[in-house]
């Protein structure tokens, strides 16, 4: 492991464990308002200062990444098995049932994400609760995030379907879903554990335009997105600095994502 | 049908937009023989064991003809049905031997899994099952090896491993389809050794593939060669290497290498085989 990825992997767990604490390091919550000091610059009791309604917003920011780093692996986790059941299992019967997956999954593909993605949610009620917005935003992501991983899954369920393996435990009398179950997805693992982590920057990416264009987790609940939307009224970057913390630290949560996996594929290959 | 044959096959098989493979292959084993099945690469040799078998379905095969298996047409036995036989009746071991296992699972696992297609006893008798296996082909049965995945195996072990799945249910047919190709000659000798030992004390009557003359010779009772999708000539071992009668076959035997003897001269198999 070189000291950037090692660097990269401390990063992660700093900024995962900082968030999880976020109860124990910001007990004032993500809500609570401060009304006698709305837009205050950052202070001894609030470390980033406040928002215009004087809300806390390293408070904000704490809650806003554990939202957000618990949101996108719950969308991965959805694509990805999502992906493993269209492109595992077509890749895996092959033939018709192969063309017909990847077609849909190219059409799936030549869809641009992100317009897809505000033309699916603009279609869903906007005025939802809260926790409503979270679990909408969650299920759009995952549910549509499944094409690039089921196009690579399709790809090796069906060289591993015509593989010496297969067609032994095929001579052994073995067949259908036991087959697929215990001789095909336990070499697809590594597939899906990889896409898995590849999707995760990409739902955090996703999920902050979501949120910048008011189609993400909905107030009073924050999320990178919504922290990020926030970002449309500041005047000066000169003289409120403290107000791009969320955008710090998706770019350095981003960039490690991108060195840890980069550094993973170098090895696999 | 009911002539002493174990399996009795005339089959023609073509894949989808092609000639076909195998034209008319007549193959005939008795119960309890070892016969061999020699022809160079692309000849058809594995697209015959994988129609007797019946799985020829993912390359979209056509099968015409018979194949009588314990007076039963496989050619025309339901998909099922034929599942049934498969690792029970008729088991089949391939060529590359760390390939054909799957990687991802512990020998055991991969044992238990071939049991468990045909049998619904306790995990005892599960157990008991693989132990007995091993043994018959001679590996070790303890816990240490049965947790090995197929990496850390040699390729000799894993034959061995592959083998045993095979006789699992003890079949009345095993098709070894090129099993000793990938394997040094020592190992080879001691696989050809295993074959001809399980022949002798279970009785199984082995389809031995191969486009290797001496370790056919080493083992079969009787040998068809194959050339161009066709049976160009079978017979007794013997009475082939001794009079090869087609042209293919005669070439086949003179392509077999000298290895010179201490006086300089071929071997008597050699000069046999030169004839």
């Amino acid at each position: 492991m070189n000291a950037a990825r090692k660097l990269a992997c401390v990063v992660l767990l700093a900024v995962c464990a900082v968030s999880l604490a976020a109860d124990w390091l910001a007990p004032s919550g993500y809500a609570k308002q401060f009304r006698e000091v709305p837009s205050s610059p950052p202070s001894r009791q609030h470390l980033l200062g406040t928002d215009e309604i004087g809300r806390d917003r390293f408070a904000r920011v704490l809650y806003g990444t554990r939202i957000s780093l618990v949101l996108a692996p719950a969308a991965a986790l959805v694509s990805t098995l999502l992906a493993a059941l269209v492109g595992g299992l077509a890749g895996y019967l092959g033939g018709i049932w192969l063309r017909i997956a990847t077609s849909f999954t190219d059409l799936f593909l030549s869809l641009p994400w992100l317009f897809l993605l505000i033309a699916v949610r603009a279609l869903l009620p906007l005025n939802v609760s809260p926790l409503s917005s979270v679990l909408i935003t969650f299920f759009i992501l995952g549910l549509l995030g499944w094409a690039a991983s089921a196009r690579v899954l399709s790809a090796s369920a069906d060289s591993l379907r015509n593989s010496d393996f297969v067609l032994q435990a095929q001579a052994s009398g073995l067949h259908g879903p036991r087959l697929f179950f215990v001789h095909v997805l336990p070499n697809l693992k590594p597939i899906l554990y990889a896409q898995f982590w590849i999707s995760i920057p990409v739902f955090i990416l996703s999920e902050a335009n979501l949120g910048i264009l008011g189609l993400g987790v909905a107030e009073p609940l924050p999320s990178w997105g919504s922290l990020l939307r926030e970002l449309e009224g500041l005047v000066s970057f000169r003289e409120e600095p403290w107000r791009l913390v969320p955008l710090v630290l998706l770019i350095v949560v981003l960039t490690s994502f991108q060195l840890v996996l980069s550094n993973n594929e170098e090895v696999t290959a | 049908m009911n002539d002493g044959s174990l399996l009795s096959a005339q089959v023609t098989v073509r894949y989808p937009g092609k000639p076909p493979v195998l034209r008319g292959v007549t193959l005939e084993i008795a119960p309890g023989e070892i016969m061999g099945l020699v022809g160079q690469s692309g000849s058809g040799k594995s697209t015959l064991a994988l129609a007797v078998l019946g799985l020829l379905g993912r390359q979209r095969a056509t099968v015409e003809g018979r194949i009588w298996f314990q007076d039963t047409d496989l050619v025309a036995m339901r998909e099922r049905d034929l599942r049934a036989l498969r690792g029970r009746s008729l088991s089949l071991v391939l060529q590359s031997p760390l390939a054909s296992l799957n990687p991802a699972l512990r020998v055991r696992t991969q044992l238990k899994e071939a049991w468990r297609a045909h049998a619904n006893g306790t995990s005892a008798d599960c157990d008991a099952a693989i132990r007995a296996a091993m043994t018959s082909v001679s590996l070790p049965a303890d816990e240490d090896f049965l947790r090995k995945h197929a990496s850390q195996l040699s390729v000799g072990q894993a034959q061995r491993v592959l083998i045993a799945m095979a006789v699992l249910h003890r079949p009345a047919l095993l098709i070894a389809d090129e099993a000793t190709s990938a394997l040094d000659v020592i190992t080879q000798s001691e696989i050809l050794q295993l074959f001809a030992r399980l022949n002798r004390e279970t009785g199984m009557s082995i389809l031995y593939i191969s486009h290797d003359l001496p370790s056919v010779a080493e083992i079969c009772q009787r040998i068809a060669i194959l050339h161009e999708g066709e049976i160009v000539e079978s017979g007794p071992t013997a009475q082939i290497f001794a009079a090869p009668r087609h042209p293919y076959t005669r070439r086949l035997m003179s392509s077999l290498p000298h290895l010179p003897t201490r006086t300089g001269e071929p071997s008597a198999a050699q000069a046999a085989a030169a004839k």
